[in-house]
């Protein structure tokens, strides 16, 4: 239970770059990973862009090749995991698998198959849909086809929290550890592009029509994306056993949920502050503590004028010293895998003592007033990163890492 | 760490009872219920059965106002909700919405919500479905929507591990107890009855009377089994330290003594079924649970009346328990609900919570012919008065995921 958790291997897939000093650099340029939709028609919509995965390869990641038929999304991870593995260095053949585990998030798991189905039967009616497929598309296959093909044999588990789901599964990763479950976890989340949200959120008139600017006071929505980010978790005494690089150390986490609206987030912010606070509690440090913030910062009207209370509720004067930053701004909303991927970010800018910035930030925004760092990165020393994530449903996550220090 | 955990209300709705009481005396009766589907059209498949809930009204549980739009399985799960804080007597004088948890196992429930919502963008074109179905397409709906019903701010989660996830769920939430992050939570699984995914499991081949020649009959570890009957239910417990329980003079049904998870990352074929880490699950429940393999008085079994599956786990029985397998009554209640796969773990822990307090075996139904590979004392038939301590509860999933609970008489 007095177990710390150390982060010691990432790996990112993303619209901005496939591993992690790509995704980095771009990250920190303040690159952008918008682009036009190609793989459905989106000539009925008034929006048009999204942000997809550019240049992936899934045999350049695996020694399975295609033969086993697996959804995008288990890709994604997989190939992520297999970075994170590669970047901790540890050796598989050293491990106990039974002591290796899998926890997951996700919003729509593997969207894209239940999507082919849908499209088979639309146009060839439902006897033509491969049979095949029925089994492949629930979630659960997502953690599955990640401890298939690591071998892993402890607890292997898929929490799909949407857009918050990376957050939750890095928690309980973590749990696991600190519970004696397992010793060694690969924890993250990962989501393919989804029509279905893409619909959804153009529905809502939720999607930006170029560009996302979180915070800016035109901004204009949210841009769907895609990709995946994996930890390597293990105990520090196991870390430091191995000489492990250590990125940062997981102090603690926060969850609340707003039970107020299925879509809409609370007005005062209440979930999202009870989630703040939980997690600086649970990491037994103050908000004056904290020097970096990823917010969840959609670039929704709604979530960043929430979001900005709720910090400004829980850091008070502090708030103002925060930097803080959207990545959303260049990835888009990855959906699931958008705060494990923003776990890493934080868990780079500790290592590197570089914060990415929020780009596309052009108008202050009076009800978003503080300090977003915009459009270019900040030279700093972060000791405690915080990383936030809400999602539909009124789930709200906030972790915290910190530098490691012995 | 050290906290006990205690199980203090109980909620089911299923195909054979939606409240505790008719649920348990059916179960102890046999009685089936699998019926004729009637919620929606199967007129076009050779398998026509399952195990559906007649004449749910949610509003009846939910009041009528602003339920319209959301799906069967969310409706089911947050009316079971309803139950469950009033059987546990909890109040929001008891404990504020911040003390109060909801971790539910929810798959394949909000499939075909997804589903309806892309086919209506190809039949109507795109901008024209109705934004209004789509928060039905998150996977974590249900759980949202029980935490808005019954105001349960603490801890929201969804765990997704299939037909492993109702006890993954009770697990996750027990885990969240004893690192003391939240006074109770309302845990378990749920399954909704649909079309969708009716259809898939169908195409799959995966249901009884799928083939041609097939009785379409829920026998598990009868040799006619030949594939499992869907069920829908939403099963769950409300759980709390024993500290807690004790102080507000809570009612208690049992004890959460320990559990485990572990994954087979190897294919399982019928010719090729490897235990050991069915094996290795139990006995880590065991070991957390600090009891001995001649004190386990009753298996809530997850078998399904699949062909492999359940010989999976009479062969993890036997090869665990060894000389005691035989000794030890192991029912399958799927036999009377079907297979509610998401819901199904919580329904077993219910029928051990249950079989603990009333001292009664529920029985496996529809046992005729013995089958060697599955030969178990699986209560055929009847229930059987037996005092009942220690209950294990499995669940294997297809996906891979193995978990176990073992639950006790409170003392």
């Amino acid at each position: 239970m007095d177990k710390r958790i150390v982060i010691t291997g990432v790996g990112v897939i993303s619209p901005i770059g496939n591993q992690k000093d790509l995704f980095w650099n771009a990250l920190i340029s303040g690159t952008s990973g918008v682009s036009e939709i190609t793989s459905f028609d989106t000539s009925p919509f008034k929006v048009h862009k999204g942000c997809t995965v550019k240049n992936f390869n899934y045999d350049d990641y695996t020694s399975n090749g295609s033969s086993r038929e697996i959804g995008k999304g288990s890709q994604f991870a997989i190939a992520a995991a297999k970075l994170a593995i590669e970047d901790s260095n540890v050796d598989l053949n050293n491990i106990d698998p039974e002591r290796a585990g899998v926890s997951i998030g996700t919003t729509a798991g593997e969207i894209q198959i239940l999507e082919k189905i849908n499209y088979i039967r639309h146009e060839k009616g439902e006897e033509s849909v491969d049979p095949g497929l029925f089994l492949k598309h629930p979630c659960v296959n997502m953690p599955s086809n990640i401890s298939i093909e690591f071998g892993f044999k402890g607890p292997s588990t898929i929490i799909p929290t949407a857009c918050a789901a990376g957050n939750y599964a890095i928690g309980y990763a973590c749990d696991l550890i600190k519970l004696g479950r397992a010793d060694i976890m690969l924890a993250g989340g990962s989501d393919p592009f989804s029509k279905v949200a893409f619909v959804g959120f153009s529905r809502l008139n939720a999607i930006a029509p170029d560009i996302c600017q979180p915070f800016d006071k035109n901004r204009k929505g949210l841009l769907v994306g895609e990709g995946a980010g994996m930890l390597v978790l293990e105990s520090m005494e196991d870390a430091l056993a191995r000489n492990a690089n250590i990125y940062a150390e997981i102090l603690g986490y926060g969850l609340s949920c707003d039970g107020y609206h299925i879509t809409i987030p609370h007005p005062e912010g209440n979930g999202v502050t009870s989630a703040m606070e939980k997690a600086l509690k649970s990491a037994k440090i103050k908000p004056e503590d904290v020097q970096y913030m990823s917010a969840h910062g959609t670039g929704t009207v709604a979530n960043d004028k929430a979001e900005t209370i709720s910090i400004k509720k829980v850091f008070g004067e502090h708030a103002k010293n925060l930097a803080i930053s959207s990545i959303k701004s260049m990835l888009g909303h990855t959906m699931g895998a958008a705060s494990a991927i923003e776990a890493i970010a934080c868990a780079l800018a500790i290592k590197e003592s570089v914060v990415p910035p929020t780009i596309n930030y052009e108008t202050k925004d009076p009800e978003c007033d503080l300090d977003f760092v915009p459009n270019v990165k900040r030279e700093m020393q972060v000791d405690i990163a915080m990383n936030n994530a809400y999602a539909f449903g009124g789930n709200n996550s906030s972790l915290i890492l910190k530098k490691f220090t012995g | 760490m050290n906290s006990r955990l205690v199980i203090t209300g109980i909620s089911v709705l299923s195909s054979i009872g939606v409240n505790k009481d008719e649920f348990w005396t059916n179960l102890t009766n046999g009685v089936s219920g699998i019926k004729d589907i009637t919620l929606f059209d199967v007129s076009k498949y050779k398998s026509k059965k399952a195990g559906e809930i007649s004449g749910f009204d949610a509003r009846e549980y939910l009041g009528k106002k602003g339920i319209r739009h959301i799906d069967r399985t969310s409706l089911l799960v947050s009316s079971a909700a309803k139950l469950a804080m009033d059987d546990a007597k909890i109040t929001h004088e008891i404990y504020s919405a911040e003390e109060l948890g909801i971790v539910i196992g929810s798959t394949y429930g909000s499939i075909d919500s997804i589903s309806s919502f892309d086919l209506e963008g190809l039949q109507e074109g795109p901008t024209f479905v109705n934004p209004m179905d789509f928060p039905n397409t998150v996977l974590n709906a249900p759980a949202s929507r029980v935490s808005i019903f019954c105001n349960a701010t603490g801890l929201n989660s969804t765990i997704s591990t299939g037909t492993a996830s109702g006890l993954d769920a009770i697990i996750y939430a027990s885990d969240f107890l004893r690192l003391g992050r939240v006074k109770a939570v309302f845990a378990g699984g749920v399954h909704g009855l649909t079309a969708d995914i009716f259809w898939g499991a169908y195409r799959s081949g995966i249901l009884s009377g799928s083939s041609n020649g097939d009785i379409e009959i829920s026998a598990p570890f009868d040799k006619r089994r030949n594939g499992f009957i869907i069920g829908e239910a939403a099963a769950l417990l409300v759980i709390e330290r024993l500290e807690d329980a004790l102080e507000r003079n809570a009612t208690i049904y049992a004890e959460i003594k320990g559990y485990g998870c572990t994954f087979n990352p190897d294919k399982v074929s019928r010719d090729d079924i490897d235990t050991t880490q069915g094996v290795r699950c139990i006995s880590i429940a065991m070991k957390d649970a600090g009891i001995n393999t001649d004190e386990v008085s009753y298996i809530s079994a997850c078998a399904n009346s699949s062909v492999t599956g359940d010989i999976m786990e009479a062969k993890i029985i036997k090869d665990y328990f060894g000389d005691n397998a035989d000794k030890i009554p192991v029912s399958a209640i799927k036999s009377m609900t079907g297979e509610c796969l998401d819901a199904s773990g919580s329904l077993q822990c219910i029928a051990g919570i249950l079989a603990i307090n009333n001292g009664i075996i529920p029985p496996t139904i529809n046992y005729q012919e013995k089958d060697e590979e599955c030969d178990l004392d699986c209560v055929p038939n009847n229930s059987r008065e037996s005092e009942v301590k220690n209950v294990l509860i499995n669940s294997f999933s297809d996906t891979g995921n193995i978990s176990s609970i073992i639950i006790s008489k409170y003392s």
